[in-house]
């Protein structure tokens, strides 16, 4: 019994045996199958992963080459397409108090020591103002725009919590050069006072940023005129300066300077009165320069048509307790290219008086001296255009003969270089710009003088240069044709101030065939020794002209020539030579 | 049989399709692959459009206007260019030229007119008025049909050419150099078509100082080869004109003590 019970037993454990293992094998199966399905499925994700890759590219966002490369802001070129004014990634200098973490000095040195060492590289920095932030537990700019040489130098102090973060900048790789036409852009990338701010919407449209804008602007010119504006500024100690070349035929703005300057690559610092802009904003009194324009009137209207009528000069011109005097006696008599020669405000008053109010009203009118300059910048000076005497605004005899030479009326030297341009090129009056204009598109202008008497003010201006006041000017081979002026400011006793002037010299060249204007206004220049202590347009601005036309003919494509000149023989005989204002 | 056939051919079908199936598999990895080494390319562009932006920038900063002329002021001195150094035409260029002196080296010429290209044109062959044909054809013709003439006709024909040249030299004011001879003029491609007008070349001495305008170029390359190499301009002249044998082989020689010489006025 306990054998069959053992035996019993032992088979039903047999039996549960067989059931163990054949389970466990089932089971070992299916652990199998699942691990095995596993692993499939996971090759079978990671291919299908791969193959996702591979046929649809996940790529991130893809940017088109034109894309990438389009700047944030639009560049400014000259007209040569030499870069005035990009989006640079500049170096900034970041003063960052958490380079150590939240505990512990941020710097390795003291803080004195830190804004010493930088203020050996930055000598304009503040040095209190530089030792504040960096004891500041704020993250803050310690200067926005940084050279790559003077960051070197800041990364060899060794101090990690200053930070070169690259940021997008607008960068003028000219420095102060054509500052005024340009103007600046501002920490939030806003353009201020030229033709970044004219430009604004252009510059920053997407369609429109990839081209860059180019200007009228000869780059080198630029660069000489401001470079001998500056140098006659400093000889004569003047307050400032103001020059324009203007192109007579297609009115575009070859080079325009206002010294003293600003640099627009320091947005911080441009917030002055440099910004202002003499040559389109400032109005003055420009005084014997107008001569010539109202002479044209004359010749033009057919009051003058014979240029060896002498008109009496010796004594003073009484016009209803008014005197007009002449800088000294001339004689008792001049013709009109004498008078012009010796810059006669007797003889263009008479001659003035001669042609009347209305038509002289009509010519500078014609001239755009009632209304803002044209040009594109935002910076345009209102004329003071002289008040009339009735309703219709018709000028008193005496206004006539003022304006006549210059006097009573105030305009901006951006007015004067359109009106010289109009007088020499034939007769047509032109806008002014700033972009450079295709051939096609030149506007047609308005004719201001007829051709004939163009022609004969061409002579009557080299002859001034020739034999007058602006002889100076006279570079040679160069043909240079102009008129010097020099008025006196209006304040002090009896309305003007006569120790403070405004030289200026209005000239063309080459007077053969004109293309371009130059003006040079110096604004109160002292008689120095470099002027032979005189204060004159004849020693001051003129010179000016007479060292710019040379640096900046040849890449104008005017070839200097001594063996051509225009023919001034049929007036020669009329001009004892002599020397004037 | 035919279930084995039916099956061997759904099994065909199944590995074309498979087959197909990788091709276009690798297909489009493979211009994937393609598509993202422009994409890098196209980002290494912009990098590098970037890069020379950057340096760009930098120059016309470091060159500036200003910067320039404070160079210019301290170191360089440069003024503009005044009237005198502006030539308005040849004809300027020409006014600055001063005749040469006795003893003077020989002026290397560059590229001349070939006498013969003007010779002919400006005279150009006579045209029989009955046939309108060259009368030189007609001349040839005439030589072949009377053998015996020919002594008499060819000299004619021959000094009027030479006395057209020479009319046309006075013509041109050009001034007959009686000078020794320093390069020796190799003849033309054009003279080696006409063998027969070599005598006459000789002959004619002031012919020689120009140039022919298609030889210039060979011989002002082999007049600027250092006189050390004689054989190989020997070579050079001999390549040029194969046809003035004679003349070329005894060029090299004369040229080189010609050479020396002018070192030696130097």
């Amino acid at each position: 019994m306990n054998a069959l019970t053992a035996s019993a037993a032992i088979a039903s454990g047999r039996v549960m045996l067989a059931n163990v293992r054949q389970r466990s094998l089932v089971e070992a199966k299916v652990r199998a199958l699942v691990v095995a399905g596993f692993i499939l499925f996971i090759g079978f994700a990671a291919l299908a992963r791969i193959a996702q890759l591979g046929l649809f590219e996940g790529s991130p966002e893809r940017r088109s080459l034109a894309e990438a490369l389009l700047p944030p802001r639009g560049e400014i070129t000259d007209r040569n397409g030499v870069p005035l004014a990009r989006a640079f990634p500049a170096y900034a200098l970041w003063y960052n108090p958490k380079a150590f973490g939240e505990n512990g000095s941020p710097l390795v040195k003291s803080p004195e020591e830190v804004a010493k060492a930088l203020l050996a590289i930055f000598p304009d920095a503040d040095y209190n103002d530089l030792l504040k932030r960096l004891k500041s537990d704020k993250p803050s700019y310690l200067r926005q725009r940084v050279m790559p040489e003077d960051a070197n130098r800041i990364f060899a102090l060794g101090e990690p919590a200053l930070e070169f973060p690259r940021e997008n900048q607008r960068y003028y790789p000219q420095g102060s050069l054509g500052a005024h036409v340009l103007g600046y852009v501002d920490t939030e990338g806003h353009g201020h006072v030229g033709m970044e701010q004219v430009l604004e919407k252009q510059l920053l449209d997407p369609a429109q940023r990839g081209k860059p804008v180019a200007l009228s602007i000869d780059m080198r010119a630029q660069g000489a005129l401001e470079d001998e504006l500056g140098r006659g500024m400093l000889e004569t100690e003047a307050k400032g300066a103001a020059g324009v070349i203007l192109d007579v035929d297609t009115g575009e703005v070859v080079a325009l300077a206002s010294l003293p300057s600003f640099n627009p690559n320091r947005s911080d610092q441009a917030l002055n009165n440099l910004v202002f802009n003499k040559v389109t904003n400032q109005v003055y009194e420009l005084g014997s320069t107008f001569k010539p324009l109202s002479i044209a009137a004359a010749i033009d209207a057919g009051v003058v048509t014979d240029l060896s009528v002498r008109y009496p000069s010796d004594k003073p011109l009484a016009i209803g307790g008014f005197h007009i005097r002449d800088s000294h006696n001339f004689g008792a008599s001049l013709n009109v290219p004498e008078a012009l020669i010796h810059s006669s405000n007797i003889v263009t008053a008479q001659v003035a008086d001669k042609l009347g109010g209305p038509a002289l009203k009509k010519t500078m009118a014609a001239l755009g001296m009632n209304e803002r300059p044209y040009i594109e910048l935002p910076a345009r000076g209102f004329p003071l255009w002289p008040r009339g005497t009735n309703k219709a605004g018709d000028w008193a005899r005496i206004t006539t003969m003022t304006v006549s030479y210059g006097h009573g009326i105030a305009v901006t030297p951006l007015h004067l270089a359109a009106a010289y341009a109009a007088m020499v090129n034939g007769g047509i009056w032109r806008p002014a710009t700033l972009f450079k204009r295709d051939p096609s598109q030149i506007p047609e202008g308005r004719r201001v003088y007829k051709a004939s008497t163009s022609a004969r003010m061409r002579q009557l201006l080299r002859m001034i240069v020739v034999d007058g006041t602006g002889k100076s000017a006279n570079a040679s081979g160069y043909r240079v044709g102009g008129k010097t002026g020099s008025a006196e400011k209006p304040g002090g006793k009896g309305g003007y101030n006569r120790t403070s002037l405004v030289a200026t010299f209005a000239a063309a060249f080459p007077m053969d065939k004109p293309r371009y204007v130059v003006i040079a206004m110096l604004d109160e220049p002292k008689g120095t020794a470099a002027t032979s202590y005189q204060r004159t347009a004849a020693w001051n601005a003129a010179p000016i002209v007479g060292r710019v036309v040379p640096r900046i003919g040849p890449f104008l494509g005017v070839v200097p020539d001594d063996t051509r000149d225009i023919d001034i023989s049929d007036l020669s005989p009329l001009v004892g030579n002599g020397e004037g204002e | 049989m035919i279930t084995t056939a039916s099956r061997l051919r759904s099994v065909g079908w199944l590995v074309l399709l498979g087959l197909c199936l990788a091709l276009v598999i690798a297909l489009a990895f493979r211009v994937n692959a393609l598509r993202s080494q422009i994409h890098h390319a196209e980002a290494r562009i912009v990098a590098l459009k970037q890069e020379r932006m950057y340096l760009e920038t930098e120059f016309e900063t470091r060159s500036n206007q200003q910067q320039l002329k404070a160079w210019n002021d301290v170191e360089f001195g440069y003024a503009a260019p005044n009237a005198s150094q502006y030539i308005e035409g040849e004809r300027q260029l020409a006014q600055l030229s001063v005749p040469a002196t006795p003893d003077a080296p020989e002026p290397i010429r560059v590229a001349s007119v070939d006498d013969s290209v003007i010779a002919s044109a400006a005279f150009p062959g006579m045209v029989s008025p009955l046939s309108g044909k060259p009368l030189a054809s007609d001349d040839r013709k005439a030589a072949a049909a009377a053998a015996d003439d020919e002594d008499e006709v060819r000299p004619a024909r021959k000094m009027a050419r030479e006395e057209a040249v020479e009319t046309l030299k006075d013509r041109l004011g050009k001034v007959v150099d009686a000078r020794p001879r320093g390069p020796v003029r190799k003849e033309t491609a054009s003279e080696k078509e006409r063998p027969t007008r070599k005598d006459k070349a000789e002959s004619d001495t002031s012919g020689k100082s120009k140039v022919a305008a298609k030889g210039g170029g060979k011989s002002a390359k082999a007049d600027s080869k250092p006189a050390s190499k004689p054989a190989t301009k020997a070579k050079t002249v001999a390549t040029a004109d194969k046809s003035a044998s004679g003349k070329a082989k005894s060029a090299p020689a004369p040229r080189a003590t010609k050479g020396k010489e002018a070192k030696a006025a130097r």
